[in-house]
């Protein structure tokens, strides 16, 4: 069997389940979301930026281990940091983005913070390395875990928390970016 | 707006099935795949006329539906539904319509790694040139045909052998 043969076999594959939801039933929830929608473009910015490609989430989970240092407590959200240097990001509101940007960076992380419907900052990504990813955030959460050291050289964190989807729990929507004065101050 | 519609109309009927089978693979489960996919055209149709000029809108399709996916998984607690291919053989068949799947194709492609599969997805169920599937997937195109090179090895080394056992000699 040639490549050509096996790749026609797999390609077959592709149409043998069925979509079958009706279009006019897509459209009929698109206007709900656009009906919804203030602030567009979100999706599409997340979808189109390669390097916002981990989701994890915000909830404190009951297992939690507390912070070997007091933790920074705010109503909104929480940064732990553990003596091994590694930083637990902890969301329940969607409030004071800045207020957490500056708790990261203070902990040595150059971040970038912006809450779902606000444009996430004009930062440059970093190409996507999914294994790279693993090592800075620690794999899927929840909560994020941030580890400071896997950070290459010259790199940052993106966060974007919000509801995915609407109407969901928080979640953060983390990636890796290009650091720069301008995006994660450093 | 009015010309948006039979644009995305088309839009939908040509790939819809492909962006199911793509997120399928990533989802392992036909129903939660359905959702994610019909939720990710919604939220398409909603921004048409930015979604429409994208490069590749089935993979924005996929991309949205799959990032959603990571939302679900996080409340369901971390639970990751392990993919049975006989099951989602059994189930694509019982709604029709669609072509026979073979389980043994639908495992292989399970089995590959992430990336892989990825690759694999974007490159032959979407169509989309080395260029564009290194684009969305933030890698090198050089990286793109190195992957699915493994890729289809690792699917020939499944594949192949048991279709010649078949085979009578």
């Amino acid at each position: 069997m040639t490549d050509e043969e096996l790749i026609t076999m797999v390609r077959e594959q592709r149409t043998s389940v069925p979509m079958t939801t009706p279009v006019d039933q897509i459209i009929s929830r698109g206007r709900a979301v656009r009906t919804r929608r203030r602030i567009p473009g979100i999706a599409g910015a997340l979808a189109g930026a390669a390097a916002l490609a981990l989701a994890v989430a915000a909830l404190l989970p009951a297992g939690h281990q507390a912070g070997r240092q007091p933790p920074i407590q705010l109503d909104a959200w929480t940064v732990v940091k553990h003596v091994d240097g590694t930083i637990v990001v902890t969301v329940r509101q969607l409030h004071d983005p800045a207020g957490l940007e500056r708790t990261l960076r203070a902990d040595g992380v150059p971040a970038s913070v912006t809450f779902f419907g606000h444009e996430p900052r004009a930062c440059h990504n970093y190409p996507l390395d999914l294994a790279l990813m693993h090592r800075v955030f620690g794999g899927h959460g929840p909560p994020l875990v941030i580890h400071p050291s896997a950070l290459p050289s010259g790199t940052g964190v993106q966060l974007n928390p919000g509801h995915y989807p609407r109407g969901g729990p928080i979640a953060l929507a983390a990636g890796l970016v290009r650091a720069s004065p301008r995006c994660t101050g450093s | 707006m009015g010309t948006q519609r039979p644009d995305f109309t088309e839009f939908y009927r040509g790939s819809k099935d492909e962006c199911l089978f793509t997120v399928l693979l990533s989802v392992g489960d036909i129903d939660t795949a359905q959702d994610l996919v019909a939720e990710a055209f919604a939220r398409a149709w909603a921004s048409w006329r930015t979604v429409s000029g994208h490069p590749a809108p089935a993979a924005w399709v996929v991309r949205t539906a799959l990032n959603a996916n990571i939302s679900r998984w996080r409340r369901r607690r971390r639970e990751v539904p392990i993919p049975d291919p006989a099951a989602i053989a059994d189930r694509a068949s019982a709604d029709g319509a669609g072509g026979p799947v073979d389980p043994r194709i639908m495992a292989a492609l399970l089995r590959l790694p992430a990336r892989q599969r990825q690759v694999v997805a974007l490159r032959l169920f979407l169509d989309l040139d080395t260029g564009r599937t290194a684009a969305a997937l933030g890698i090198a195109p050089g990286t793109v045909q190195a992957h699915l090179g493994r890729a289809i090895a690792a699917l020939r080394a499944d594949l192949v052998p048991e279709r010649q056992q078949e085979a009578p000699s």
